[in-house]
């Protein structure tokens, strides 16, 4: 009997022209999103390596390791480009000195504009649009349309427990929907082989979660259409019911829970950690300047212990002053910091009443850009900074650019240093928490998933029980 | 309870393949949409119910599939309360509602197919859907076109070929001429008699008062839920149930006031 049902509601979605046209429709934009995920990847990659290029030619003829002007560039992965999160918003360039605070400047939005238009194209809004509408579509009127064709009168008046039609329903249903949407799916991952997107077994672990998070998304929306269409009588109402939770879900409880935990939650503005901080710093150089004046060698004869003697005494000031600065500015950003988790924690869990913004942190989580991509991008940035500030001072005895100023003796033109090789400098790599890292993650929101599918179905199946068949 | 006295004429001493005991119907908003109804249809027997819109006839035949509960009384099919058991009551029973559109994106051929499974006959090849389909007066070349493109009468023919196909010991009909032409209308009665002649309990609900007391082998007359009157065929010989039915609703008209 189970079987019959399925069998039929595989027939009957896959027979009507609306599958046909629907389907096509959403194949499209499935294989488009991973068309543009490529290019995009691409675009960045190349751009990436440009920007590396031109770092490197700014070194050439440097022949003092202390002048040179080191920046790191966030790298493009594949996955993030498919998924692209925050990625194009944040900056990319970080530019390292050896010392001091980090910030990332530059991002691709910021620079190029253009690609902010292009942004709702990713796989991430593609499903969060077309798996919950495709599902609406074809589910609003699974039991009242039946109703109104009379077919539910007919197959009542057979020894057809309810129970089992409801469950033959939904996964005929699901089974009729899901299953063709894996083609376009397939098409879509082999179009990034032969685009030549390099994509490591991590990559391709996170793409296959990623699918089966948009998969319990497609199923939340299935489950739920079912459920409405078992609530109201005409399929018309529950059309329109179920355009108005899309509405919510997919655009008024994830921006609302944003702006109200902003309104909730108070953050320390940048502004106000900015001024304090010129304000100390400006303290500090004062100080310093008096500090400066009252220098006196300990002894005048030789110039260059002299010299030695000087530079030393302003690395020192460079590392109190530094010291001072970082302290507060830690303080500050300790109490931005709280704030913003606080604020952060309100929004996303007020959104995640959405089952499409649990869907979104989800992906955004698998793919590695969801909002901790700022933080882990400066903290691999500091990470590599303590490397660099290393081998620049190996190089150069200890000295590094500090913010401050260094007296250099220039050397006669007899004995000019050999310019530097700027391929000595360590590289700097980006990678994204590692697929179980990520998986982990994203178990929150892929466990709400499936607690939303549990709830819908189960209204679903007690709704159909109680259902008047007539 | 006990078998009421207005089957008068009921010389079959055999249980009753369908039966009404003080069946009643009270809807949620109050409205007693059938008021103790008692009637019986033995095997090879066709009762016609009568009665002008919302006497009731509808929620007669909804109490015998169990699509509502019962307020009091009882409905049986082959000697099982419908509300009691409904999937083994269902076993026993055929439905033509009215006005069934079935899967408009199924052939004929498949809609047959599907409910002819879901009633549990796995055994039928395409040949029987053929011959059923011919049976019930739909043409070779309407079998294999989708639903969509059929026109009511045409889907009611469907309906009633897929009732057939159920092979139950009763048939329940609602309506089931509203959307026949003439032509069909009398092939309809035609069949109807062949099934009755194969034994089956057929209960069906008419506003044709003249196809009633041709077919019929018993007729019920009702009104605001309640039968007034139950003729049996020897009883209707020789009378006009058209001025019978009018006089019987006038009177009950007349009595509410
Ligand atoms: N779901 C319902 N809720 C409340 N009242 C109802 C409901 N269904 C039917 N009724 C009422 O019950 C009474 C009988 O209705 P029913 O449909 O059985 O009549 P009927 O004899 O089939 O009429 P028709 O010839 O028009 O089909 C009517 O007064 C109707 O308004
Ligand atoms: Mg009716």
């Amino acid at each position: 009997m189970l079987k019959l049902i399925i069998e039929k509601e595989l027939r009957e979605t896959i027979g009507s022209s609306r599958f046909a046209i629907s389907f096509g429709i959403c194949a499209l934009l499935i294989i488009l999103a991973f068309y543009v995920g490529a290019r995009n990847y691409q675009v960045t990659r190349a751009q990436y390596e440009a920007a590396l290029a031109e770092n490197l030619r700014q070194m050439e003829g440097i022949t003092d390791w202390m002048m040179v002007d080191q920046h790191i560039f966030l790298p493009p992965l594949p996955i993030a480009a498919l998924v692209t999160g925050i990625a194009n918003d944040i900056g990319r360039t970080v530019e390292v000195h050896g010392r001091g605070e980090l910030t990332a400047e530059g991002s691709r939005f910021n620079e190029d504009p253009l690609f902010a238009v292009f942004r709702f194209l990713d796989l991430d809004f593609i499903f969060q649009i077309v798996l919950s509408l495709f599902a609406i579509l074809f589910a609003y009127n699974a039991i009242n349309g039946e109703k109104e064709q009379g077919t539910l009168r007919l197959t009542f008046a057979n020894a057809v427990p309810r129970a089992t039609y409801i469950l033959g329903k939904m996964a005929g249903t699901f089974l009729a929907l899901a299953v063709p949407l894996l083609i376009p799916l397939l098409i879509g991952c082999l179009l990034l082989i032969l685009l030549g997107i390099p994509l490591n077994g991590g990559d391709w672990g996170r793409l296959a979660l990623i699918i089966g998070a948009g998969l319990l998304y497609f199923g939340v929306f299935l489950t739920l259409s079912i459920w409405v269409s078992a609530l109201t009588r005409r399929s018309a109402s529950s059309f329109l019911l179920l355009l108005i939770l899309w509405l919510f879900a997919v655009l008024i409880i994830p921006r609302s829970a944003v702006l109200l935990a902003g309104r909730a939650v108070d953050v320390l503005p940048i502004d106000e950690i900015a001024t304090q901080k010129s304000r100390l710093m400006a303290q500090l150089w004062e100080e310093d300047r008096k500090v400066m004046a009252n220098f006196r060698p300990s002894q005048t004869e030789d110039t260059e212990a002299m010299l030695n003697e000087f530079n030393q005494f302003m690395q020192d000031q460079a590392e109190k002053r530094e010291q001072k600065l970082r302290a507060l500015s830690e303080r500050l950003e300790e109490q931005r910091r709280n704030g913003e988790r606080l604020r952060e924690r309100w929004a996303l869990w007020l959104a995640r009443l959405s089952p499409t913004a649990s869907f979104s942190l989800a992906a955004m989580n698998l793919a590695g850009t969801s909002l901790m991509l700022k933080q882990q991008y400066l903290d691999a940035a500091n990470a590599y900074q303590e490397r660099y500030a290393a081998f620049i001072g190996e190089k150069t005895g200890g000295m590094l650019r500090s913010g401050g100023f260094v007296v250099r003796r220039i050397g006669g033109a007899d004995n000019q240093p050999p310019p530097i090789d700027p391929r000595e400098i360590p590289a700097f790599d980006y990678q994204p928490p590692p697929l179980p890292e990520a998986a982990a993650t994203s178990l929150a929101d892929i466990g709400l998933l499936a607690c939303f599918n549990l709830l819908c179905f189960a209204g679903a199946f007690v709704g159909f029980l109680r259902y008047d068949v007539r | 309870m006990q078998n009421n006295a207005v089957n008068a004429g009921n010389d079959r001493p055999s249980a009753p393949v369908l039966a009404a005991r003080e069946l009643s119907k009270r809807y949620e908003d109050g409205v007693l949409a059938l008021d103790r109804l008692n009637l019986q249809v033995q095997s090879g027997e066709i009762y016609a119910m009568l009665g002008g819109n919302g006497a009731g006839k509808t929620t007669a035949i909804n109490l015998f599939l169990n699509f509502i509960d019962p307020s009091e009384g009882e409905a049986l099919i082959g000697g099982i309360v419908t509300h009691r058991d409904p999937i083994a009551a269902k076993k026993q029973v055929a439905f033509v509602s009215e006005n069934v559109m079935l899967y408009p994106n199924f052939t004929a051929l498949q809609n047959l197919d599907y409910f002819s499974r879901l009633g549990g006959r796995t055994g039928y090849t395409r040949e029987d859907y053929r011959k059923v389909l011919l049976r019930v007066g739909l043409q070779e070349e309407a079998h294999a076109k989708k639903l969509r493109t059929y026109s009511k009468g045409m889907r009611q023919k469907c309906g009633i070929a897929i009732a057939i196909l159920k092979d139950a010991p009763a048939i329940l009909l609602d309506e089931p001429t509203s959307g026949l032409d003439p032509k069909a209308g009398l092939e309809f009665i035609a069949l109807l008699q062949e099934l009755r002649d194969e034994g089956r309990a057929i209960l069906m609900s008419t506003h044709d008062i003249f196809r009633a007391k041709q077919v019929a082998d018993k007729v019920g007359i009702m009104n605001r839920g309640r039968l007034v009157a139950e003729k049996h065929r020897s009883e209707l010989e020789g009378e006009d149930l058209e001025k019978l039915y009018v006089a019987y609703m006038a009177g009950y008209m007349e009595a509410a006031v």
